[in-house]
């Protein structure tokens, strides 16, 4: 590599995409030598691939499109029980048109659940969101590999924790009467709660998710570093780089496609935020401050068998994230980055 | 797990509940007893608006009832009681109540809820019961603290097992509707005298089986309880006598007594979420079933939520936890994840209004470890400090149910089964449903049957889930609690009354199911603080403007034309 492929300038980072290790260059790469041949042609001669993407594309029919049929139920009263089979009770629940989108729309507790969808997902963005980054480059800056796979086991362990174990561990720390508050009872002040406290409840579950998940989340990232060539550093550091002049330059610059790219990702699932965690503390605040739509359409549907409703709010649900997806995409383009997809 | 398990249930709370009860408190008695709860029958198939079956109609579905005098019971059934079994039992002279096997030796497969770990299905418990009823019988083991969300689902598929058992805590939203679709009339085979094929069915008392008719037909095998509430405010005897405690007669008494005995400091708290022992002191309507809610008074229904006593209990639960006399894990309300009963055990606090089961549980699991343990039951008090009012709760509310589909000869091997889980106190039936096998599931130690570790594990829910004899409390091992038990449901079923749909199974019209869905949830977020008594009202008013008028409106008629079955 020579010293010019640091890109200096967006434009430039924008003309070499290939040069970042996930948002692949294959697939343009690949459009651009088939372009001219015939359909016949194409499929003759890649028919060993198409034969083996046909299991996963026939999983993902049955599992995904199919199901999508199912939404019908958002626009009936749907009594899954007149029939032994779910498509003939579809066929013979009663038709309610938008009746159930109606009363969706004039549901406070909807509303609450948007509500905190949108707030949990901002916070998240903005506290959760940077940490697995902060720590690749952490752990990226260790040299001693025994060191460095020791950090990482340990940054990986609580990712695989149940929900219902991390909670339990926060509830005996951090609970009216775990260790925190009797310690400072034991010091002659009030115990404190931080679990029940409806105040503070979102702060709460990014911290939980923060202390669970951050260190899975680096390892994307860590990918993206190891693609690094090193000779970028050392071309930087014979120009006179220093050792933050080498991340903001080098490092990062690398780093950007994999951020947008994630991010894009991210806002895509913004309105599915922890609903195993939240269900588990549902309780706790109550649903005024908990409910997210994820729990408010299993409350309804699983809890309350009141199916066409929760359906119809799953299809709200549905339709805003395609939009957010849309926009976060259209917004990365904006940056010059790839994004999920291009036209 | 209660060695009687099927006797010693009471109110809308099963026995096998127990392990849950003790993993989730009270809270969770609050769940099953509470809101999203049954409508349940239509008085036909074909009618979608919902109702019930009484009189003329109920009396040529119902089985004849013939009393089994197999033994007479140390203290009989008085004001709803369970009767009670105090005296020793003599496993060697025990009766036999199926003197030969009805099973056909067919296969028949049971789904039903289980509270801790399910045991292997080929254990000597199983294997030894479905010998004795010469049923093929395998078990579908479900957790029962999340059943509600499984039956939903198995239900709506095409393959429901050829036994379904359903607590009445789970019959929200469509499931009733479920139960009329989906589930066998078994009125060929058990009504009238037919039952008397089945000696043990043709015992359990007939308000049980009342309520077991769900579209128009009897459909279910019930579990018969008694109607005295079930909800016992339960105390750490011991620490309450060394501390000198006096037990509160009104509920300010009762908020004094917290004050004295909080110390969070030294990690002691009064009690836990109080809400169903305020509901029962202030003299709320019963929250067990929807049907139960309502009430006629001067001409008119009203339902609990409308009630004064209804803000009233709740004010008074709110300020309990608001004075940090509740142990905080309670503030987590049902999603509590650690168990209770090891804190209350523990005497991080000392009031526990729990399950009746649990008065005879809690002090069997903590009696090994901690032998100066011992629980009892506090008295309901008015909460002026008069006599109470209680509302009664209802004679049968776990059910099971044959598939539509089964064959007759599944019919009949289910009934064979259901004849020895239903069989009486002093049988020998009775004694392997509720013991298991002696030398592998329990030992004789001073005349007394006690479970091992074996027993504990593997003679739990199961068999006791699916029909049980007329409501019973019997502990060899514990007279002194049994005797206790009977005694408090004999004292507090003299301040029972009867609301006006007692003991009718009730389909509400499909439109009106979702209408009370939320009030259980914001009772809890009220108590913790989370929400106001002004919000309640709000619902209050809501709900009535959202069919809750109209709900009155069709109760009301229900009741002009079927009159209510309460005496």
């Amino acid at each position: 590599m020579s010293h010019s492929t640091v890109p200096r300038s967006r434009a430039e980072a924008n003309t070499k995409p290939a040069k970042t290790p996930v948002a692949s260059g294959g697939a343009t790469g690949a459009r651009k030598r088939t372009g001219k041949l015939g359909l016949r042609l194409r499929f003759r001669r890649d028919r060993v691939l198409l034969l083996m993407t046909l299991p996963a594309l026939l999983l993902i029919l049955v599992f995904n499109y199919l199901p999508i049929l199912g939404n019908i139920v958002a626009f009936e009263d749907y009594d899954p029980y007149v029939s032994d089979n779910g498509i003939v009770s579809m066929l013979h629940s009663p038709w309610v048109g938008l009746e159930n989108f109606q009363r969706i729309f004039q549901d406070s507790a909807f509303w609450d659940a948007v509500q905190n969808t949108f707030v949990l997902f901002f916070l998240q963005l903005v506290l959760f969101f940077p940490i697995p980054i902060l720590l690749a480059l952490l752990i990226n800056s260790v040299v001693r590999p025994r060191v460095r796979a020791v950090a990482q086991a340990v940054l990986y362990l609580p990712h695989f924790f149940s929900w219902v174990l991390v909670i339990a561990v926060f509830q005996q720390m951090f609970g009216g009467a775990g260790m925190l508050a009797q310690q400072l009872r034991e010091h002659g002040h009030n115990g404190i709660d931080l679990m029940t406290d409806p105040a503070i409840f979102k702060l709460l579950v990014t911290a939980q998710s923060v202390w669970k998940d951050a260190g899975w989340g680096i390892i994307v990232f860590l990918a993206a570093l190891a693609s690094v060539s090193p000779d970028l550093y050392e071309a930087a550091a014979m120009d006179g780089a220093g050792r933050w002049r080498r991340m903001w330059h080098v490092t990062l610059p690398a780093l950007r496609p994999v951020v947008a790219l994630l991010l894009v990702l991210r806002v895509g699932d913004a309105l599915t935020v922890g609903f195993e965690q939240i269900l588990l503390q549902r309780d706790a605040v109550g649903p005024g401050a908990a409910e997210v739509l994820d729990t408010f359409v299993w409350w309804n549907g699983v809890r309350n068998q009141d199916f066409g409703y929760a359906a119809a709010a799953g299809l709200v649900k549905g339709v805003v994230s395609i939009g957010l997806v849309l926009a976060a995409n259209k917004v990365a383009h904006l940056m010059g980055e790839q994004g999920v997809y291009k036209k | 797990m209660t060695p009687n398990a099927a006797s010693a249930s009471s109110g809308s709370s099963g026995p096998s509940r127990r392990s849950f009860l003790a993993s989730t408190a009270v809270a969770s008695v609050a769940v099953a007893g509470g809101m999203p709860l049954l409508a349940a029958c239509g008085s036909s198939d074909s009618d979608s608006r919902g109702g019930t079956t009484s009189g003329k109609n109920a009396k040529k579905l119902l089985p004849a009832y013939v009393a089994s005098n197999v033994v007479t019971p140390d203290i009989p059934s008085k004001n709803g009681s369970s009767m009670g079994f105090t005296s020793k039992l003599d496993v060697t002279t025990l009766k036999t109540s199926v003197p030969k096997k009805l099973g056909k030796g067919g296969k028949v497969t049971i789904m039903s809820p289980f509270w801790g770990s399910p045991p292997k299905s080929d254990n000597p418990y199983y294997t030894s019961m479905n010998s004795l009823i010469g049923v093929d019988v395998q078990w579908q083991n479900q957790d029962g603290n999340t059943y509600d969300q499984k039956l939903g689902a198995v239900l709506a598929s095409s393959d429901v097992p050829d036994v379904v058992v359903i607590p009445g805590w789970n019959m929200g939203g469509k499931i009733p509707s479920a139960i009329i679709s989906k589930f066998a009339d078994l009125g060929p085979y058990l009504s009238g005298d037919k039952v008397k094929e089945y000696p043990n069915l043709a015992a359990i008392p007939t308000d049980a089986w009342q309520r077991s008719i769900f579209g128009g037909k009897l459909r279910g095998l019930p579990m018969p309880a008694s109607y005295v509430t079930n909800i016992v405010p339960l105390y750490r005897k011991d620490l309450f006598d060394k501390a000198g405690y006096q037990l509160p007669k009104s509920a300010d008494e009762f908020t004094a007594l917290c004050k004295e005995i909080t110390n969070a400091r030294a990690k002691r708290w009064a009690c836990g979420d109080m809400k169903w022992t305020a509901f029962n002191i202030f003299g709320v309507l019963s929250g067990s079933e929807k049907a139960l809610g309502w009430n006629q008074v001067d001409g008119k229904l009203v339902y609990r939520v409308e009630t004064e006593e209804y803000l009233e209990a709740l004010e008074w639960t709110r300020k309990l936890f608001a004075a940090g006399y509740v142990h905080p894990d309670f503030k987590l309300g049902k999603s509590q994840a650690t168990d209770p009963g090891s804190k209350f055990g523990a005497g991080e606090f000392l009031i526990w209004n729990n399950d009746i089961s649990n008065w005879y549980g809690q002090q069997a699991a903590q009696a090994a470890q901690n032998p100066d343990f011992k629980i009892w039951g506090m008295d309901l008090f008015g909460h002026d400090g008069d006599d109470p009012t209680l509302w009664a709760a209802e004679p049968a509310g776990i059910f099971a149910f044959v598939n539509r589909k089964a064959s007759e000869s599944v019919i009949r091997d289910v009934l064979a089964v259901a004849n020895v889980t239903a069989a009486p106190y002093g049988t020998k039936e009775w004694m392997m449903t509720n013991y298991g096998v002696e030398g592998t599931h329990y030992t004789i130690k001073d005349g007394v049957p006690v479970k091992n570790d074996k027993g504990n594990n593997e003679v739990v829910n199961a068999f006791v889930m699916v029909a049980s004899p007329a409501s019973t409390i019997a502990h060899p091992d514990f007279p002194d609690v049994t005797k206790a038990s009977v005694e408090w449901q004999q004292r507090m079923g003299a301040f029972t009354k009867k609301s006006s749909f007692w003991g009718l199974q009730i389909t509400e019209p499909a439109r009106y199911t979702n209408l009370s869905n939320d009030f259980e949830q914001l009772e809890d977020d009220i108590a913790r603080g989370h929400k106001k008594i002004s919000d309640m009202q709000q619902a209050v008013s809501d709900w009535k403007k959202q069919g809750g008028d109209k709900l009155r409106d069709w109760y009301k008629q229900l009741l002009d034309e079927n009159g209510s079955a309460a005496s």
